[in-house]
């Protein structure tokens, strides 16, 4: 009988392992931060992992013409399959071990998609997959708010007011994107309660998302994580501040860090502050350094904030259930 | 009967409206003149990252059938002149996996024109440009490199003096005139005129001769054919890494061999390794994994994978132990960390000189707030920078 390799918690940037199993080579961004999920998502695993990888930046620019930055072995699947490939993954090696054709060993699988593949299209293969309890198998959501690999289209996981190429602000109409970001992993936690293992995190809190990644690779069955990565190209801002963005989204409240194991929600880190009662940054701060928000005036910041404001303070659990039972 | 061929050579995303604008105003320009043009960027660059060098053309005939003619290949393969928006660009330029590193020149006709907007002089850029066994001229447009985003434009009038010096140094083409009036069709703004007309008379052409320029052979690949696949386009895996420079201690990665993306840089972090805490940031939170190891914990940025986004100098503790400086300060790829183990104090000078460096510059690397770009070109319009 497989069981989940013996992941131990990082104690502090210090025990990252030194092993770097995506390397250089790969034809992102300067001061991509998706690429980092990815280098810190393997780094926590560790070598005995297989990786499966849809449609998207991590597959189109990582895997140019021939080339890899994969130290480990790397499938790519269709856009919205993820989770269709970590189950059939996870089953084949099952049952390749019980045939006694494969060593028996815990071997992790990883299946990552973008938030387009992930929020938007893959959303039922993810969901089924959640739900085959007995397979042990990850899928690491990577959302850098837009289908940033064909050029900055929305997805379901784009900010309020955005710029994109499908919402140009206008003379007419300032504001072309007038969804919600949607709460991918809220949605999750509480559609699949015997999946033991959801949580959101971010690459600027390294310690903390490489920690996730091993509870929810050895916790057993199908775990979910989602990750906000800022993206220079799509944000528009200057590379370098790929980790204080990542930081100020979580200071400011917007982007809220959890995780919910066995059907209970803790808050991490700065989010855990926030909701303590330490002041949350205003929005402001997060959004007049990017250029996909450089249109707004003080009235669209005011709505924005009052939507982050109403999370922090009506919902149920902020970030994760909103308003609770209807009054009468 | 003649044809017309401009490519301009730029950083993806950061330059992507600037060659935009170029190109179309040239086609624009052209068409004033009863001639006819398309400008297309190459499909081979999309999806563009930021900072990877891409390429966007402009081609110009005198009819439709000549252009239709032109046009039946996928991209010139030879152009009248090379425009080169980030003088950086002039070390070379690595696109994709297997492409190798192409000199700045390669496209450039016998006789034709390199135009690149710069604040260095022509035999420093010349130690960047590979030689080249025909003759060319370089043209000098004097400014900082232009750097915006997807979103908002930074109209610096960059545009626009590339086009004025183009009318200088390929008037058969179009004329200044012409560019003239494309610039008030497009922007209504007399500054912009004014700029490009100033760019005109400015311009600095030097010629160079048959095999002046940096003489490296600029490195290349044999892309494999399919014959020579592996079987359900299985692609091997990178070899694990090991100690540092093959030793016990440390950790260098195995890296990938066919593409290296220091050609995606413009700027590169030096580092102090006598002030380093070996806090692990710059090497935990580098995207591009190019930081190796040393057997004390230091972290050499590896030069010929780093794409210089500068995380590294945000994210270091310390003041000025990491510091990003532009990379034309520099002439090779050579590990910082082997230079200080052999002579630390010529290091430490060495270093100096460039933190010096770096404080006598503004980063230019797109958008830091709202309202940036308005207070820079408040400054920097109608060519006061020459």
């Amino acid at each position: 009988m497989t069981t989940t390799q013996d992941l131990i918690p990082l104690k502090g940037v210090k025990q990252s392992p030194v092993e770097e199993l995506f390397t250089s080579g790969h034809r992102t961004c300067q001061g991509c931060e998706s690429a980092l999920v990815m280098k810190l998502m393997i780094k926590a695993a560790g070598p005995r992992t297989i990786v499966l990888g849809s449609t998207g930046c991590m597959y189109v620019a990582n895997t140019t013409y021939y080339s890899t930055p994969w130290v480990v072995p790397w499938m790519h699947t269709q856009l919205g399959s993820s989770g269709s490939a970590a189950l059939g993954t996870a089953a084949g090696l099952k049952a390749l071990m019980s045939k006694g054709k494969l060593k028996d060993e815990p071997i992790n699988v990883i299946a990552f998609c973008g938030d387009g593949g992930g929020a938007d299209m893959g959303l039922s293969a993810i969901s089924a997959t959640l739900t085959h309890n007995e397979y042990n198998l990850l899928i690491l959501m990577y959302d850098n708010e837009s289908y940033a690999n064909t050029d900055i289209q929305v997805s379901g996981s784009s900010p309020w007011g955005a710029n994109s190429t499908f919402s140009p602000p206008g003379t007419l109409h300032r504001i072309m994107n007038r969804r919600w970001k949607k709460n991918t992993a809220g949605m999750l936690a509480v559609g699949h309660p015997q999946a033991r293992y959801i949580a959101t995190g971010c690459a600027s809190y390294a310690t903390d998302m490489m920690n996730k990644v091993r509870k929810a690779l050895s916790i057993g069955g199908p775990t979910f994580m989602h990750t906000l990565d800022p993206c220079p190209k799509g944000w528009d801002y200057d590379p370098m501040y790929s980790h204080e963005l990542g930081m100020l989204a979580v200071q400011t409240g917007i982007w809220v860090q959890y995780e919910v194991e066995d059907g209970k929600v803790t808050l991490n880190g700065p989010s855990k502050m926030l909701a303590k009662g330490k002041k949350r940054l205003p929005v402001e701060e997060y959004l007049k350094r990017q250029g996909r928000f450089a249109h707004f005036t003080k009235e669209d910041i005011a709505y924005f904030q009052s939507q982050i404001d109403e999370m922090w303070e009506k919902w149920w659990i902020p970030g994760v259930i909103p308003p609770g039972i209807a009054d009468g | 009967m003649t044809t017309y061929a401009v490519e301009v050579v730029y950083r993806g995303i950061f330059q992507k409206s600037l060659s935009r604008n170029i190109c179309r105003s040239i086609v624009l320009a052209s068409r004033l003149e009863g001639k006819i043009g398309t400008a297309f960027g190459r499909y081979g660059d999309s999806p563009e990252r930021n900072g990877i060098p891409a390429k966007y053309f402009a081609v110009v005939a005198d009819d439709a059938v000549e252009l239709e003619e032109v046009l039946a290949q996928y991209e010139p393969t030879q152009v009248d002149v090379s425009i080169v928006v980030d003088d950086t660009l002039c070390k070379g330029v690595e696109s994709w996996a297997w492409y190798g590193l192409q000199p700045i020149n390669a496209l450039t006709k016998p006789n034709g024109t390199v135009i690149v907007t710069s604040y260095q002089d022509p035999e420093q850029l010349k130690e960047d440009i590979h030689a080249k066994d025909q003759p060319y001229d370089l043209a000098i447009v004097k400014g900082s490199k232009s750097f915006s985003g997807l979103w908002v434009y930074k109209d610096d009038h960059t545009d626009v003096r590339v086009l004025g010096a183009l009318a200088k140094v390929c008037p058969d083409m179009v004329g200044l005139d012409s560019y003239k009036e494309a610039i008030i069709q497009q922007w209504e703004d007399q500054r912009k005129v004014t700029s490009a007309e100033r760019a005109h008379g400015r311009v600095h052409v030097t010629p160079v001769e048959p095999g002046e320029g940096n003489p490296e052979e600029p490195f290349t690949f044999d892309m494999p054919g399919w014959h020579d696949m592996e079987e359900a386009l299985v692609i091997p895996a990178v070899k694990p890494g090991g100690g540092f420079r093959g030793g016990e201690g440390g950790f260098e990665p195995v890296r990938s061999a066919v593409f290296k993306k220091f050609s995606t840089r413009t700027m590169r972090p030096v580092v102090n390794f006598e002030t380093c805490t070996k806090c692990t940031l710059c090497w935990l939170q580098c995207p591009d994994s190019c930081f190796d190891v040393t057997p004390e914990t230091l972290y050499d940025a590896n030069m010929e994978a780093c794409c210089g986004c500068g995380v590294c100098e945000d994210v270091c503790p310390v003041p000025d132990c990491i510091t990003m400086v532009n990379e034309e300060a520099f002439t090779d790829n050579a590990s910082q960390y082997e230079h200080w183990k052999r002579d630390r104090d010529g290091y430490m000078n060495w270093l100096d000189e460039k933190i010096a460096l770096s404080k006598t510059e503004v980063r230019e690397h797109g958008f830091h707030h709202v309202g940036q770009y308005e207070e820079q070109s408040q400054t920097a319009e109608v060519g006061n920078d020459d």
